[in-house]
Parts: structure tokens; C-alpha cells; sequence
């Protein structure tokens, strides 16, 4: 070996001077540690083995003096070295946690200071928030690794290659890769409701009454979703509740809510106990959890018009061979509803996200006009909440994200609920604005180009259904096997990012236009095109534009590092700019109308932001304008005002505190589907949230 | 001859109506302290019955009411196409809003289902301030006009 001048490049990324000397050094060390005489001959003759370069790593020179080490024949020293090189990556791993960890601590808040997979479901950073952040990257790393050996199992290495370098350099993103459960459910919770929680590990037994009921509601809720690494959905959480309320007080007792039914001194009228239970659950579940990380569950409860409620419980029995009861439903949801709006003004309460199903006519009429007007109503009273139309029931907006085809599924109550006990097993989001741009930049056709990338992300998802398959065959899944969820009614979703980006990339513009819609149908067709190709009697996959909460940042960070364009620093979750103040609210029913979302068969929720609220009347033609476009999943959006100095909570958009005159107010605001305060978002998601036009009427 | 420069769909201006409001230039009002100097200018596109078909085809039944938002130089074209949306597009409720302190002898008011008058006076405040010296008036199913400018100062 020549010695020259030289650098080497050190492990991060920084240049040295070479120096023969630290080599000798580590290699008398690793003798001297299994006690072997060490001559300068015998460590020259290694050395000779060594090719040395200009701007070597430190890791090859490493790599090369293991090599040299047992071509000579000193196997023990060889294994001592390769011992001590093994012992300073775990030191510099521990260093790398120890920076993180006092990052961490520094950080504005608990979604900031995440490095991987921020989270504005956290409310405050404390010890339980670290605990949760440190493991993260191994969880990376060991979900990737599980992945690509199925994947080289099934289609070989080259695929598995393929896919980590597309992840890698971000054409592809892995969704909620630091958790090893599978994604979102809509549950059932007749298992529940008939054997309480023994099928899914737990001790209690089936709810007998109504305290049991909701009590042992929010243990289940708590046990489900620790075993989901996403949202856990209970449609039936109030249509249960009536059961019990009207086992015990009589199937009319909303006639006879002001009576007193409590002997105790407090004498609670039938209303004060039913709301009782409500701040039970509701703040309950709201608390931090320790099973998720210091998280909140994501808890989402759906409310049915009278259509909607028979086509979905219509067949529906209780283990008392009873059915369920419209009348009493529909007392108990509004009752709900306006409770927890009226609750909101005193405590910041993110959950249950709620979603409102109407079946509306063909000229956008709510057929049941009960609840249609109702649905206006809260909208009017300030109440935030998301709303479901179809103009037939065959599809119900289960989860926040989620659309799923009950007459595509089969609808039976025998296994529990049919139709509600469905989800996504996983989700794999395409980056549409770098998967384009780089197509167009290489001449290649990008539908072409789209078409490899969806393919790729089809074989992936069906390697991941192998894998969760296998930790089923093992007992490892006990809410599929209890019936909580069945299996085969579980999507595999296709995500989407970037597609605003991509299409002005593409020189188009971001209006309802014949050019842009084309735009948007190609793209979306092609991936159902897939989606339906790779359907098999257990594989089932849909799309969704990704609310991307912290996916739309890191997306517009990497792509405009590697030199792409990009117009803004979060991409869109919607289809339109955000920011565009020249859109009417009209335009933007548009384009979350039908001809864009037709394809978009996981859902996507258009986020209406209006500065102020809207009367009744006009949420009521809102509301036909949605069920004319097609626009079947939206809500509407005023940011709520939180005093910060006297804790008042305003349902407006106010600059000033209405009570104590502060202007240190925080706002709270749908970002990503949960109504949190603001500043607990990360802070590139505060910075578009203050950036994102709020339609204001006032001239 | 009017003309507008654009046009938005608001939901303060109208009570209960989701409106599509066209801003008509060639203002002659030219009130201090105007929040809308740009609509003083003779500028934008002719505001005749075509225009008014292309705003029907565009927003369909999306929307519930077409307000006039100046025209004051010329309020007899402004009162000959709320005319022509009674007639053509019967679906519409139509409002006018006048910078004027009266509306002139030649328009008939029925031709209108709500009417704003009052120039904008700094000191007086606009619609929504309860000192305001404007009215905003609704047509009542027997053709009068009630005062419904109340309805603008809940919300403040």
C-alpha cells in the first residue's frame, strides 16, 4: 500500500486526513485485547492488504482490515474487532437517541419535536411522549425489514430493491411505519355486546345494564384501538346505549326525560343521567393513553338518518331477540350532538369525530328532512362535524377516512354487523408530484411511469397481507378472530399526495376546468384500474387522498432538496390550493365533486373553511350544493377561538377575547380531520394553517 | 351601459341566501372611506343578459339569489335584468345593493326581493354596526318591504 496524502470521508460526511497511524493503532488494540503478540511485520503485511483511495469511508477501511485480518489467518483478533466495531455503533446509536432525546425536550411541542411520525393527536411532551418517540426508529427498521423478505419471497430481490429505493427516495411513503399493528377499523361490537372482552384478552364479561354498558364501553374502546395503529370507529356506540336506556327505563323514556330518577340526594332527572354517561365516555377517552404513546384514542362515532339506519340495522337483532329502535335512536343522537356541542365551549374535546349519513333524492334533497334540517341546525349552532350523503345507502363513511361499499360486500348480520365492521388493513401513499416530475423530466409518458409505481405499491400491500396474515395464523390478531373485524372486508389503501402539485407542474390550472379534471380522472383511473386488477377473494383495495399531516410537509421538504418544484411547503390534501382566494365556496363543491372523487374510492373529505358561521337556511342549500356535485363527504370549518389567558372558548374566529379583551388567543381548527388547538400542530401545519384562506362574506 | 369586474359567492350580504354577488363599476357614489375604490373606474365586462345566462349555466342551482352590488349610473339597466331573472330564471331571488339614499321613481322595487340603500358614511358605520345609517329591506309575500337591517347586527 501506497501511503499518499489523502482524505477520507468519516461517517458524518465530513473529510480528514488519513492517518496510518489511528489504523495501526486499532489494529495493535484489537490484538492486544485476545492477548497475541502484535510484531510490526505482522501489522505491516495487514496493511499491505489495504487499498486505500482519496475520500475512502471510514466504514471501508473498517471493512477492509476484517477482511485482511482473516486472510492472514488471525481469526480471534479479527472477531475482537469485529466486536469493538459493533460495540461503537451501539454507542453512537445510544448518542444519536441521546441528541433526539434533549431536541426533544427543546422542541416548541410534542408534533414538533417527533422525528418521525408527528402526531398532533399530543397534546403536551412529557416523559410518556418520549417513551413513545425513542423505539420509532426501530419499528422503522423492523417493519421495513419484515416487508422486503416477503416481498423477495414472493417477487424476488430485485422487487424488494426496487421497493426500498423508491421509498427512499421518496416516490413512495409507508404510512404509520413505527407501528407493527395494522391500520383503521370500524368495529363491531357485537362480539363484545354477546361475550364482553375475553375473545380480545380482557376479563370482563358482557354488558348487562346501562352502567356496564358504558363503562365497559370505554374499556373495550381502549383494548381495540391498542391493537390499530389508526382510528378505531364505533358506529353503533348510541344505538347500543338506547338498547340498555330503554331496557331499564322503558322504550319511551325520551318522553319522560325531566322525570327524576335518581333517589340519590342529587335527584337527577332521566336527562341529567343519560348526559352523566356522555361526560363519562367522552372525557374518558379524550385522556392521554398509555398504550398509545401518551396518544388519545382515535375514537369516530357515526350518526344515521332514517334511511341510513334501516339499511344498515334494519336486519339487526339484539341478544334479547329485540330490534333496534328508531324512535329512541334518533332522541338519543340529537341528544348527543347537542350535547357535545355545548360541552366544547368548556373543554377542548377532539373526540369522537363525528360523521353525519344522509341519503339525499336525486335533485339533492335529504329524504328524511327530520334530519336533514337537523344536520343544518348544528351546523348553524357552530357544532363541527364531518357529513356522509349518497344518493343510495349503499356506501357509508365508517371511519374519518374511509368510504365502503356495503352492497359490494355482502351485508349480513350473522358474523356481527356486515357492513360496519370494515377499515384499512395499511396504507402506501404515492408522492404524485415527484413520480411526475420525475416521468416528465426523463421523457418518459407519466401515466407509463405512474402505472410501475402503482403496480409496485399493489405487490407491496398484497407481501404486507401475507405478513398480517401470518400473525393472525399465529393468534396475534384476536379482534379479527373475535369478529370485531373481518379480514376480507379490509382494504388495502393506495394513498395519494402531491396531486395539486403535479398538476401545476403540468402548466394546469387548479379550477373546475375540463383539463385539470382529465388531469385527475387519468390519474385516479389508473390506480382503481389496479385496485380492481389485484382484487382477489381476500385482497381488497381502495384509494384516498392521505390527509397527510405531517406526510404533505416532509413530501415538499425532500422534493424541492432533490431540486423539484414545489409551490408551496405542505402539500395539499384537497383538490384545490388551499390558499386560493379566487375560489368560490361553489368551486371548491365542484371540484370535490363528482367527476374527481368517482375514483377515490377510500375517501376524501373537502375541509370548508368559513371565517364566520353560516345561518340554517344557507347550510340547508350547502347541503344541496354538495348533493348536486357529488360531493359526498365534507364539513365545515370555522376555527373556534381559545382565550389563552382566561380559558375562554368561543365557537367564532376571533382576533380578540370577547371576555377578558386579550389578544393572545389560540385558535382551534380542522386540519387533518381532528379539531385540535393550533398551536399543538407541528410547525410547518401552523404555518399553513395561517396561510389557508377562510372564505369571509363580508365586504 | 354597466359593467362588472367580478364576481363571489357570499353568504353575509343576504340573509339565509347562498348569493352570487356581481360588482358592478362606474360607481357614482364615491363615498369616503369606500372599501370598494377599485369600482369607481369605468372598467371590466359589459353586465347584459348573456352575461347573466353564462353566471346562470355556471352556478346552476347552486345558488339561491343574484345580487346587484352597485349599478347606481344606470338603474334602469340594473331593474330591466332583475326583470329578465324573474322571467327567465324564476328560480332566483334578486337584491340589489344601492349606494343611493333612495331608490329612483323609474325602478320598480317588486322587481326586487331585497334591497339595500345608504351610502357608505364613515362615522355612521357600515351595515352590520347598529348606528348604520343603511337599511337593507326584504319583500314581504304582499309585496312590501320590511326593514330586516336588525338581522346584521346579532352577530357583532
Amino acid at each position: 500500500m501506497e501511503i499518499k496524502n489523502f482524505t477520507i470521508t468519516k461517517r458524518d460526511g465530513s473529510k480528514d486526513q488519513f492517518s496510518l497511524d489511528k489504523i495501526m493503532n486499532a489494529i495493535v488494540k484489537a490484538f492486544e485485547s485476545v492477548e497475541q503478540p502484535a510484531d510490526l511485520s505482522t501489522i505491516s503485511k495487514i496493511i499491505s492488504h489495504l487499498n486505500m483511495h482519496d475520500d475512502i469511508k471510514v466504514e471501508d477501511i473498517q471493512n477492509q482490515v476484517e477482511e485482511a485480518l482473516m486472510r492472514e489467518g488471525f481469526y480471534k483478533v479479527a472477531k475482537s474487532f469485529i466486536l469493538y466495531r459493533q460495540e461503537h455503533t451501539e454507542d453512537r446509536e445510544t448518542l444519536e437517541k441521546m441528541m433526539f432525546l434533549s431536541e426533544y425536550m427543546e422542541s416548541m411541542n410534542a408534533a414538533t419535536g417527533s422525528k418521525y411520525d408527528a402526531n398532533a393527536n399530543v397534546e403536551h411532551k412529557n416523559i410518556a411522549t418520549l417513551i413513545g418517540e425513542l423505539p420509532k426508529s426501530n419499528f422503522i427498521r423492523l417493519n421495513r425489514r419484515l416487508l422486503t423478505e416477503r416481498i423477495k419471497k414472493m417477487y424476488g430481490k430485485e422487487l424488494a430493491d426496487e421497493y426500498i429505493e423508491k421509498l427512499t427516495h421518496h416516490f413512495i411513503y409507508k404510512n404509520d411505519e413505527t407501528s407493527l399493528a395494522n391500520y383503521c377499523a370500524s368495529i363491531t361490537m357485537y362480539p363484545w355486546l354477546i361475550g364482553g372482552t375475553m375473545s380480545i384478552g380482557g376479563n370482563s364479561t358482557a354488558p348487562t345494564n346501562l352502567k356496564s354498558y358504558c363503562g365497559g364501553f370505554v374499556n373495550m374502546v381502549f383494548m381495540v384501538s391498542s391493537m390499530l395503529s389508526g382510528a378505531c370507529a364505533t358506529p353503533e356506540f348510541l344505538m347500543y346505549m338506547n338498547y340498555f336506556i330503554g331496557k331499564e327505563f322503558g322504550l319511551d323514556y325520551y318522553n319522560r326525560a325531566d322525570e327524576v330518577v335518581d333517589l340519590s340526594l342529587k335527584h337527577r332527572t332521566l336527562d341529567k343521567v343519560i348526559t352523566d354517561y356522555f361526560e363519562q365516555i367522552v372525557y374518558t377517552l379524550n385522556q392521554p393513553t398509555g398504550a398509545r404513546n401518551y396518544q388519545a384514542v382515535f375514537w369516530n362515532v357515526a350518526y344515521y338518518d332514517k334511511y341510513y339506519f334501516q339499511s344498515i340495522f334494519g336486519e339487526f337483532y339484539f341478544p334479547d331477540g329485540s330490534k333496534p329502535d328508531w324512535e329512541g335512536l334518533s332522541w338519543l343522537q340529537k341528544r348527543f350532538m347537542k350535547w357535545f356541542n355545548k360541552e366544547r365551549t368548556k373543554t377542548l374535546l377532539t373526540f369522537p369525530v363525528e360523521t353525519m349519513a344522509l341519503l339525499v333524492d336525486e335533485n339533492g334533497e335529504c329524504k328524511d328532512k327530520e334530519w336533514g334540517d337537523f344536520t343544518a341546525e348544528m351546523y348553524a349552532e357552530g357544532h363541527s362535524f364531518f357529513t356522509y350523503m349518497s344518493d343510495n345507502a349503499d356506501s357509508l363513511s365508517s371511519c374519518c377516512r374511509l368510504r365502503n361499499e356495503i352492497t359490494d360486500n355482502g351485508f349480513s348480520y350473522t358474523l356481527g354487523a356486515g357492513g360496519v365492521s370494515t377499515g384499512s388493513k395499511s396504507v402506501l401513499t404515492i408522492n404524485l408530484n415527484r413520480c411526475i416530475q420525475y416521468a416528465v423530466n426523463h421523457d418518459i409518458d407519466y401515466l407509463e411511469y405512474l402505472g410501475g409505481v402503482i403496480d409496485l405499491c399493489h405487490k407491496v400491500q398484497t407481501a404486507y397481507n401475507e405478513n398480517l396474515k401470518e400473525l393472525q395464523e399465529h393468534g396475534m390478531l384476536p379482534l379479527f378472530d373475535a369478529g370485531y373485524i373481518n379480514i376480507s372486508r379490509q382494504y388495502l389503501t393506495i394513498g395519494i399526495n402531491g396531486l395539486v402539485e403535479a398538476a401545476e407542474f403540468m402548466g394546469l390550472k387548479i379550477t373546475p376546468n375540463d383539463e385539470y379534471k382529465k388531469f385527475v380522472q387519468g390519474i385516479l383511473g389508473l390506480i382503481e384500474k389496479y385496485n380492481k386488477q389485484y382484487r382477489t377473494k381476500e385482497l381488497m383495495f381502495n384509494c384516498e387522498m392521505i390527509p397527510a399531516e405531517n406526510v404533505g410537509v416532509k413530501h415538499a421538504k425532500w422534493d424541492r432538496e432533490d431540486g423539484y418544484f414545489v409551490p408551496r411547503d405542505c402539500y395539499n390534501s384537497y383538490f384545490y390550493v388551499v390558499e386560493d382566494d379566487s375560489l368560490s365556496i361553489i368551486d371548491k363543491f365542484k371540484l370535490h365533486g363528482a367527476p374527481y372523487i368517482e375514483h377515490l374510492t377510500g375517501g376524501s373529505a373537502l375541509h370548508m373553511n368559513l371565517e364566520e358561521h353560516l345561518s340554517k337556511e344557507q347550510y340547508l342549500q350547502l347541503l344541496k350544493v354538495a348533493a348536486q356535485e357529488g360531493c359526498n363527504y365534507f364539513t365545515f370549518n370555522i376555527p373556534n377561538t381559545v382565550c389563552n389567558d382566561c380559558g375562554h372558548i368561543d365557537k367564532r374566529y376571533l382576533h380578540e377575547c370577547p371576555i377578558c379583551k386579550s389578544k393572545n388567543v389560540d385558535y382551534m381548527t380542522r386540519i387533518i380531520g381532528y379539531l385540535k388547538r393550533v398551536s399543538n400542530f407541528s410547525q410547518a401545519r401552523q404555518e399553513e394553517a395561517s396561510r389557508r384562506y377562510y372564505a369571509h362574506a363580508e365586504k | 351601459m354597466l359593467k362588472y369586474v367580478n364576481t363571489g359567492v357570499v353568504f353575509q350580504e343576504i340573509p339565509d341566501e347562498v348569493t352570487l354577488a356581481i360588482n358592478i363599476s362606474g360607481c357614482p357614489c364615491r363615498c369616503p372611506g369606500c372599501h370598494s375604490q377599485y369600482l369607481w373606474e369605468d372598467i371590466g365586462l359589459p353586465l347584459n343578459t348573456e352575461a347573466i345566462d353564462d353566471f346562470v349555466s355556471q352556478y346552476g342551482n347552486d345558488i339561491t339569489c343574484i345580487a346587484f352590488m352597485g349599478g347606481d349610473a344606470d338603474p334602469v339597466s340594473v331593474n330591466m335584468l332583475a326583470q329578465y331573472i324573474h322571467e327567465e330564471h324564476p328560480q332566483y331571488k334578486v337584491a340589489w345593493y344601492s349606494g343611493r339614499i333612495r331608490i329612483p321613481a323609474m325602478v320598480k322595487k317588486t322587481d326586487f326581493d331585497f334591497i339595500k340603500i345608504g351610502p357608505f358614511i364613515r362615522h355612521l358605520g357600515p351595515l352590520n354596526k347598529p348606528t348604520t345609517n343603511q337599511r337593507i329591506y326584504r319583500k314581504t309575500p304582499d309585496g312590501d318591504f320590511e326593514d330586516i337591517t336588525e338581522r346584521f347586527w346579532k352577530k357583532t
